[in-house]
């Protein structure tokens, strides 16, 4: 496993809005089946510790609310933290948790401005934080854990490895995996912002680590070249889709790192770096699962 | 978005960057009482929205006595397609050095990426290409408020001192002005000393609230539109409409009806969780261009309802042919709903690709 297993316990930030709870209660049934821990507290400020109901204690679904990540931190094992926060607050949560001392940090929220991201992941370096997103859907490991907002029925376990910049695109490929009965390690949306934390690299590094993991797909977009990076970094064998190869130049496609900017990151150049490092390039991504088993075919 | 000229000049003058003398004007004749400010000869700019504006055109030389009357040409000129409402009566400088000097997010790193080169006035892309040597590059980590003096001295290197403070204040507005780029080129030396003879700064649309900015210029009226109801919509020049959910699933469309030799009237992806009415909203706005004559929706998700969708097309009730792609919850009776209207419905995103460029064909 990569980022955690079923052993870890999972902090929401945010727990008692509309996304936090909703999410809550998916990412523990998702612990349920899979006999995992999920998520064991909850932040939200200002409402923790508050009596409803006649119970001391503020929960959502049965999940324990605290004002504080560090209050949390004192009565609950916490490994990763996921960030359902608006975009104002979202950078504050990342801070906080990663002050804290939690390991792994999962930012859902979209919209952050981008100075706000690069403050946030700068102190999360220094104390040690792995940042997944901002604006991601998260990860989820087979049969292990879920932290984040993926849809769990369409995933199934087994040794590919899935990085993405996207959410739903990620789900077209994990179903286009599981519909051609490829399982998967772990699946990780890294999110679509120009500036995000956990990078391809990053990951690839973690999945070169994990005996579960025999290969990955690699789905990229338009803008910036941290697929070429990551490919560049690595000996895992790859399989890569790039999304946006009709895009336009200067236009943000969707996602706020998704922009061709001053004839960079457009998906054409990308595709020919990737192919020159020899990663096959699917140019649908109904042609991935075919690939992937070429690539186990030939080198694992 | 991107600041005009005189407004990212603006911001620079009141951060303390010399700029030369100028003045915004909207008509031929508010250029009149200014005459005497500007010297003998200045210079005539249009702020228009567009990149490559002086090759276009848009630059133009004048003096005390012609001034007025280059200024009514400029103003009955098109440039790429923009009409010129506004433009900037500049100083001419006297130049000496032109430098270039600019400040970026740095996706990699993660952090600003300051870049300076003794060889501007030139496109820093040609100068990156070439003579890659030729730029000096600093990252500088995004918690610091200045830059410390050995950053300033990596960057300039033996050009002249006064520089060190302009790169010190250009750092300042790009963190506080919520900036992704901060650009001046060129500056250039003067007998007067250093000034930025153009900047551009580009403002991030995720800040623009708290940057007090409340339209957000480089959307088109159809794009704001869209923006108002959550969608991330960009206007193409195909036939083809499409809805999807997810930046990322609604681009792998896009590509797809290039892939089979079609082309994609638009980008709109209607978010996470989309119920009936986002979905009629959806469907309405991309049926209102003309040269729309099919719509693709391609949704895929957990979370979505397909039975809202199915609503939400139904309700729209467009003239346009649809052709959809669902797969989610309550997808059997999304599917019901459709198939009793005559609604025509297909199992992967490469069979209603494929029909959509058919039709269109």
């Amino acid at each position: 496993m990569i980022y955690g297993d079923r052993n870890t316990g999972i902090l929401v930030q945010g727990a008692t809005g509309k996304q936090g709870e909703f999410h809550i209660g998916l990412m523990n049934a998702y612990a349920r089946q899979v006999g995992g821990k999920g998520v064991v507290a909850g932040v939200t400020p200002g409402k923790g510790g508050k009596e409803v109901h006649g119970v001391p204690v503020y929960k959502v679904h049965g999940v324990p609310v605290y004002n504080t990540v560090k209050e949390a931190m004192v009565h609950h094992d916490i490994g990763s933290a996921v960030i359902f926060v608006p975009a104002g607050a979202a950078a504050d949560a990342i801070m906080e948790e990663a002050n804290a001392g939690i390991d792994t940090i999962v930012c859902i929220t979209e919209h952050i401005p981008v100075q706000d991201t690069m403050k946030a992941l700068a102190y999360a370096r220094m104390e040690g934080a792995s940042v997944i997103g901002p604006n991601c859907p998260g990860l989820l490991s087979p049969g292990e854990v879920k932290m984040g907002i993926m849809p769990a029925g369409l995933f199934s376990r087994g040794n590919v490895g899935v990085i993405s910049r996207s959410g739903t695109l990620t789900y077209e490929v994990v179903d286009e995996l599981t519909r051609a009965g490829i399982g998967q390690s772990t699946v990780i949306g890294i999110g679509g912002d120009p500036v995000i934390g956990q990078t391809f690299a990053d990951v690839l590094e973690r999945f070169e680590k994990d005996p579960e993991t025999k290969a990955v797909v690699l789905v990229g977009e338009v803008g910036g070249n941290l697929e070429e990076e990551g490919a560049k970094s690595t000996n895992m064998p790859i399989v890569s889709y790039i999304a946006g190869v009709s895009a336009p130049p200067d236009k943000r496609m969707g996602h706020a790192g998704a922009i061709v900017e001053g004839g960079e990151g457009d998906a054409k150049s990308k595709i020919a770096r990737l192919k020159k490092h020899g990663v096959p390039v699917a140019s649908r991504v109904s042609e991935i699962p075919e690939m992937v088993r070429e690539l186990f075919r030939g080198k694992c | 978005m991107k600041l005009r000229e005189h407004e990212a000049k603006n911001v620079l003058k009141a951060a303390g960057i010399p700029v030369p003398a100028g003045f915004l004007i909207r008509s031929p004749d508010e250029l009149t009482p200014h005459l005497g400010e500007l010297g003998d000869a200045f210079v005539l700019k249009a702020q228009v929205d567009v990149g490559g504006r002086g090759k276009a055109g848009g630059i133009l030389m004048a003096d005390k006595a012609s001034g007025t009357k280059v200024a009514a040409e400029l103003f009955a000129k098109e440039i790429k397609g923009l009409p010129v409402k506004e433009i900037l009566a500049e100083q001419k400088l006297a130049i000496q050095h032109e430098y270039y000097l600019s400040i970026t997010v740095d996706r990699s790193s993660k952090q600003p990426l300051i870049l300076f080169t003794e060889a501007g006035g030139v496109e820093i892309e040609i100068t990156a290409k070439e003579h890659p040597e030729l730029i000096k590059k600093v990252v500088a980590n995004p918690l610091m408020k200045e830059l410390p003096p050995f950053m300033i001295r990596e960057l300039i290197g033996t050009a002249p001192k006064e520089i060190g403070p302009v790169i010190n204040q250009l750092f300042r507005i790009f963190i506080e002005k919520d900036a992704l780029l901060a650009e001046i080129n060129p500056l250039v030396t003067t007998p007067d000393g250093v000034f930025a003879a153009d900047a551009k700064i580009i403002v991030d649309d995720n800040a623009l609230g708290r940057q007090g900015i409340t339209v957000n210029r480089d959307l088109s009226d159809r794009e704001r539109e869209a923006e108002k109801y959550g969608f991330s919509y960009v206007e193409l020049d195909g036939a083809i409409g499409v809805i999807g959910n997810g930046a990322g699933l609604t681009m792998a469309t896009l590509d797809l009806i290039e892939f089979y030799g079609g082309k994609a009237a638009n980008f709109l992806d209607v978010g996470g969780g989309a119920e009936a009415d986002r979905v009629e909203k959806a469907v309405r706005l991309v049926s209102s261009v003309p040269a729309v004559k099919v719509i693709v929706v391609n949704l895929l998700g957990g979370i979505t309802k397909c039975d809202e969708v199915a609503k939400g097309i139904i309700g729209a009730g467009i003239s346009q042919k649809v052709i959809v792609r669902l797969a989610g919850t309550n997808e059997a009776e999304g599917r019901r709903l459709l198939s009793e209207k005559g609604y025509e419905m297909l199992d992967t995103m490469d069979l209603v690709v494929k029909k959509a460029v058919e039709v269109t064909a």
